[in-house]
C-alpha cells in the first residue's frame, strides 16, 4: 500500500540559475563547465549544467546554463535565470526578457552597447575580451569573466571554489596566468564597486 | 582479458561532474565492459571519445570501426570471445545494428548498445529526441524481445549502464540504453560508491556447473543457458538460424522454430516482473498521472510538483526506467483508477500504446504532450495539465 | 583429417558434406584441416586457441556444421568484423575466417579493406567462385566481363575486382592467390599464413560445376590452364590469372600497435 505522500514535506529546494550566452568561440560553454563544476566539487552543492548551439561552431549563437541548489534539481534548464552573462549584443536582446527584475546582468562591454529597460537590473560590465587579449591570449577571457562574476555571487560561492574549478579545466603550465586573468577580472569589478 | 594493475584505474569512491556519456562509459569499465568499437556520430561521439582514452586505461581495447554494423558486429565476436562489448550510436547508427542485434537476440549474446536518440527521420537534426522508443523494441527483424532502459540523470546514466550489463548477463540477452541527448550531454554529480557495494552479474558458464564439454548444450540447461566461450575447450559453434538446445540447425520443423523462438519471447517477456522497473511519487489517491520516461522526466516531476503546491491539482507522477520488455503490471499496481493520464514524450505518441493497452481499462483519457526536437519545458506539461484537468 | 570433424554437428552428420558435389569448397576444407593438422603438430599448438569464422554462403558452411573447434557462422559480410571483436576480447586467437567472394567483396567489402588495413591478425580463406552460389547463382563483384549468371542474363557489363590487389594495396602483411587445383600450394600458403602475424590474405579459385554447369574434373583442368605463377609470366601469358605469393611484409599486427598503448597503463 503506498503511502500518500506529503507535498509539504516534499518541498522543492530554491533554485539559482545562471545562464551564459554569445557567440562561439566566446567560452560559453567553458564558463558554464567551470561554475557547474565550483558549485558541485568544491561547493558542495548540487549543480547541473547544459548547453546549445547554433548550427555553426564558430560564430554562431551559443547558450550555457547552470542551475544551483541545496537540494534535488529536477528540471536542469533554467527557466528564470537570477544571473545573465551575455558576451553579445545579440545574446542580451534574446536572452534579458527572461532576466528576473533585480537580477544580475554581466556583459561585455565592447560587444554588448545597447541595453534596453537598464534600470530593471543590477548591471556589471568586465571587458573581458580586451584584457585577455592585452594579456596575451583572448583563451584568458573566462577567467577574466570569472573573477568579475564572483564578487556578484559571492555569498553562495567561494573565492577558492571559483578559482579550483578553473585550474581543473585549464592545461596544468595555464593555471598560473589564468589566475592572473582571473584576478584581473576580480580587480575591475571591485573598482567598480568600490 | 587482464584482470591486473589497471583496474586501479576505475573511478574511485567520490563525487564527480561529468556529462551523462562520460559517466555511461565509466558505469560500463565499473561494470567489467573491456570492449567498445563505436563510429562518430552526433550527439553520441563524446561516449566513443571519453571510452578511446578510458579503456586502455583500464586494460580494455577500444576500436573506432569503419562503419555502424562493424561495430554491432565487433560486440558479437567480442562476446562469444569471453568479453563484456559495448557501442554507443545515435539513431541513424542504431538503424544500422539492427541486423546484428538481431543475430545477438536469437543467439543469445549479452552485449550492450547505447542509444543517443536524436529527431528523425532521416538525418532528422542533433538534438533532443525519443523517437526510437518504438525501434528499441520492434527494430530488429523477428520474433523475441529486448530489455531497454531509459537513464533520466546523469547518475542513472552511470548506474543504469551498471544494470544494462548485469542484466545482459544474466539474461544473455543484448540490452539497449535508450538515452537522450539532454541527459547525455548535461552535466551533474555523480556520486560513486565503493567498488565492493556495487554489484556486478557475469554470466554463468558450464565450466561453473560442472557440465563437461560432451554434454554442453549451447542453448539448454536452463531458461538462461550457461555459456561456454570461444577459447575454453568447449568447441563452441556459434550460429544465427533458428536451432534446437545443442545447436542443431538442420532438424527444422515449424515446432522446432517456434520453440526457439519463443524461448527467446518468453525468456524476457515471462521474466518482465523481475526485469522491470519503474519509479512513482505522488500516486497514492491521486486521480491523474504524468506517465514519462527518460530526460523528460525530469521536466514532468517539476511540472507534477508545481502543479500540486500552486494549482492544488492531484496529480501522481509515474517513471519508466524500463522500457522493454513493458513493465506492464508494475503500472497497474500503481494506477488502479485514473480519470486522465498525461503521456509527455519527445515523439508524437510512442510509448503511448503501450501505455493505453496497459491502462486502457482503467482510464479512459490519455493525452499526449509532445515536444519534437526539444526538451519539454514545465510551462509545456503544466499548460496541458491545467487545460484538461 | 576427420578427427576435426565433430560426428554430430549442426547440420547433422558429418558425411555426407552439405556441399553440393564436386563443389570446390570441400576440397578448401580439406587443405584447411591438412594446414591447421600441421600447425597442431609441429608448433604444438593448443586446439582451444583456433577459432573458425564465417559470413554468409556456401563457404561460410565450412564453420559451425562440421568443425571440432570454436567457430562461429555469424552475419552476412560482417565475419571480419565479428572476428576483429574476437581479438579484441581475446588476442591469443589463431582466427581463420572462411569466406565467399561475394560475402567478402560485396556486401563485407568495407570490412575486408580495413581489416587488412588494421593488418588483424587472422587468416582470410577466400574461396572464389565468381558468383553466388547460395542463393542461385547470381553475379559477384567477381564475375567476369561477359559472364551470364542469373542477374546478368545478357552478359555481365561489370569489371571484376582483382581481390588480391586490393587486399595488398589495403595493407595485408601476406597476400597469396592459388587454386583448388593446386592442393600441396594451398596447405603450404594456409600454414604460412596461420602462423603469419597480421593479416593473410589466400584466395583460392573454386569450382561451382552446379551454376557453371560444368564438370568439376574439367574444370580443375581449366584452372590449371587459365592461371601462371606470376614470378614464371611470359609475354604469351598476359591473359592469365596470376597465382603465388604476391606479398610477404611484417608489419606489426592491430594488436601488437595497440599494445603499446596499453604498456602506459599496465604497472
Amino acid at each position: 500500500m503506498l503511502e500518500k505522500e506529503d507535498i509539504s514535506k516534499v518541498s522543492r529546494s530554491k533554485r539559482f540559475e545562471i545562464r551564459i550566452a554569445g557567440f562561439g568561440g566566446q567560452g560559453v560553454v567553458t564558463i558554464g563547465r567551470i561554475l557547474g563544476e565550483a558549485f558541485a566539487i568544491y561547493e558542495g552543492k548540487n549543480s547541473t549544467n547544459s548547453q546549445s548551439y547554433g548550427p555553426e561552431s564558430r560564430g554562431g549563437a551559443c547558450k550555457s546554463e547552470v542551475v544551483v541548489s541545496d537540494g534535488e534539481i529536477y528540471y536542469p534548464n533554467v527557466r528564470r535565470p537570477d544571473v545573465l552573462i551575455a558576451l553579445s549584443q545579440k545574446a542580451l536582446d534574446t536572452y534579458l526578457p527572461d532576466l528576473k527584475e533585480g537580477g544580475l546582468l554581466l556583459i561585455d562591454p565592447t560587444s554588448v552597447k545597447d541595453i534596453p529597460f537598464p534600470d530593471k537590473y543590477r548591471i556589471h560590465k568586465i571587458a573581458a575580451m580586451e584584457i585577455a587579449h592585452r594579456m596575451g591570449s583572448v583563451k584568458y577571457q573566462n577567467s577574466v569573466a570569472l573573477g568579475a562574476l564572483h564578487p556578484l555571487i559571492g555569498d553562495i560561492l567561494e573565492e577558492s571554489s571559483l578559482r579550483k574549478a578553473i585550474a581543473d579545466s585549464v592545461p596544468v603550465e595555464t593555471v598560473a596566468v589564468n589566475m592572473q586573468a582571473f584576478d584581473k577580472g576580480l580587480d575591475s569589478a571591485q573598482r567598480k564597486s568600490g | 582479458m587482464s584482470k591486473g594493475p589497471q583496474e586501479r584505474h576505475l573511478l574511485k569512491p567520490g563525487r564527480y561532474y561529468l556529462q551523462g556519456s562520460e559517466a555511461c562509459v565509466e558505469g560500463a569499465l565499473m561494470a567489467g565492459c573491456r570492449v567498445f568499437a563505436g563510429y562518430p556520430i552526433t550527439p553520441a561521439s563524446e561516449a566513443m571519445e571519453h571510452a578511446a582514452r578510458r579503456f586502455p586505461q583500464v586494460g580494455g581495447r577500444f576500436i573506432q570501426m569503419e562503419d555502424e554494423i562493424g561495430s554491432a558486429s565487433v560486440l558479437i565476436g567480442a562476446s562469444w570471445g569471453g568479453a563484456k562489448a559495448m557501442t554507443a550510436t545515435s539513431s541513424p547508427g542504431f538503424s544500422l545494428m539492427q541486423e546484428a542485434i538481431s543475430i545477438g537476440i536469437i543467439s543469445e549474446t549479452p552485449m550492450v548498445i547505447v542509444d543517443i536518440q536524436r529527431p528523425g527521420p532521416g538525418q532528422g537534426y542533433i538534438t533532443a529526441s525519443q523517437e526510437d522508443v518504438m525501434q528499441a523494441r520492434w527494430g530488429h527483424h523477428g520474433e523475441g524481445s529486448i530489455i531497454a532502459l531509459a537513464p533520466a540523470s546523469v547518475q542513472e546514466m552511470f548506474d543504469l549502464t551498471i544494470q544494462a550489463f548485469n542484466l545482459s548477463e544474466k539474461w544473455r540477452t543484448p540490452v539497449l540504453v535508450m538515452a537522450e541527448e539532454p541527459v547525455a550531454h548535461l552535466r551533474e554529480l555523480l556520486r560513486v560508491g565503493a567498488r565492493a557495494d556495487i554489484g556486478i552479474i557475469n554470466r554463468s558458464k558450464p565450466q561453473d556447473l560442472g557440465i563437461q564439454p560432451d554434454d554442453y548444450l549451447p542453448w539448454g540447461h536452463d531458461v538462461v543457458a550457461p555459456m561456454a566461450n570461444w577459447g575454453e575447450g568447449y568447441s563452441v559453434n556459434f550460429v544465427g538460424l533458428v536451432h534446437k538446445e545443442d545447436g542443431n540447425v538442420t532438424d527444422w520443423s515449424s515446432e522446432v522454430n517456434c520453440n526457439c523462438t519463443k524461448r527467446l519471447l518468453s525468456k524476457i517477456e515471462g521474466n518482465a516482473r523481475e526485469i522491470a522497473q519503474i519509479e512513482t511519487r505522488f500516486v497514492e489517491g491521486s486521480r491523474n498521472f504524468v506517465i514519462s520516461y527518460g530526460s523528460v522526466s525530469r521536466t514532468a516531476i517539476e511540472a507534477v510538483m508545481e502543479a500540486r503546491e500552486q494549482n492544488g491539482i492531484d496529480l501522481g507522477y509515474v517513471r519508466l526506467k524500463t522500457l522493454w520488455p513493458f513493465p506492464e503490471e508494475n503500472l497497474r499496481a500503481a494506477i488502479t483508477s485514473a480519470d486522465t493520464i498525461f503521456i509527455p514524450e519527445m515523439n508524437f505518441g510512442m510509448m503511448r500504446h503501450p501505455i493505453v493497452e496497459a491502462l486502457g481499462d482503467r482510464c479512459r483519457n490519455f493525452v499526449s504532450i509532445p515536444s519534437l526536437g526539444i526538451l519539454h519545458s514545465p510551462e509545456l506539461i503544466l499548460s496541458k495539465i491545467v487545460e484538461v484537468t | 583429417m576427420l578427427k576435426y570433424l565433430k560426428e554430430e554437428g549442426l547440420m547433422g552428420p558429418r558425411l555426407p558434406l552439405l556441399l553440393c558435389p564436386g563443389c570446390g569448397h570441400g576440397q578448401v576444407l580439406n587443405y584447411t584441416l591438412h594446414a591447421v593438422d600441421r600447425i597442431i603438430k609441429e608448433d604444438k599448438m593448443a586446439k582451444e586457441k583456433l577459432l573458425f569464422i564465417s559470413g554468409v554462403g556456401c563457404s561460410s558452411r565450412l564453420t559451425s556444421h562440421y568443425l571440432n573447434f570454436d567457430s562461429g557462422w555469424t552475419i552476412h559480410g560482417r565475419a571480419l568484423a565479428v572476428a576483429t571483436g574476437a581479438l579484441l576480447a581475446n588476442p591469443e586467437f589463431r582466427v581463420v575466417v572462411f569466406s565467399g567472394d561475394g560475402d567478402m567483396a560485396s556486401i563485407g567489402g568495407n570490412h575486408f579493406i580495413h581489416a587488412c588495413r588494421r593488418n588483424m591478425d587472422l587468416t582470410i580463406v577466400c574461396m572464389n567462385n565468381g558468383l553466388y552460389g547460395m542463393t542461385g547463382g547470381q553475379q559477384a563483384p567477381t564475375s567476369p566481363r561477359d559472364m551470364i549468371t542469373t542477374t546478368t542474363p545478357y552478359g555481365n557489363p561489370e569489371e571484376a575486382f582483382d581481390l588480391c590487389k586490393m587486399a595488398e594495396v589495403a595493407g595485408a602483411n601476406f597476400v597469396a592467390r592459388w587454386t583448388t587445383a593446386h592442393p600441396h600450394q594451398v596447405v603450404k600458403t594456409i600454414v604460412k599464413g596461420i602462423r603469419k602475424k597480421g593479416t593473410a590474405f589466400i584466395e583460392i579459385l573454386s569450382q561451382c560445376p552446379v551454376h557453371r554447369k560444368a564438370n568439376p574434373a574439367d574444370m580443375l583442368e581449366t584452372f590449371k590452364k587459365m592461371t601462371v605463377p606470376w614470378a614464371k609470366a611470359k609475354e604469351e601469358d598476359k591473359d592469365k590469372i596470376p597465382i603465388g605469393e604476391f606479398c610477404d611484409h611484417d608489419k606489426p599486427d592491430w594488436n601488437a600497435s595497440y599494445e603499446k598503448i596499453l604498456d602506459q597503463y599496465k604497472s
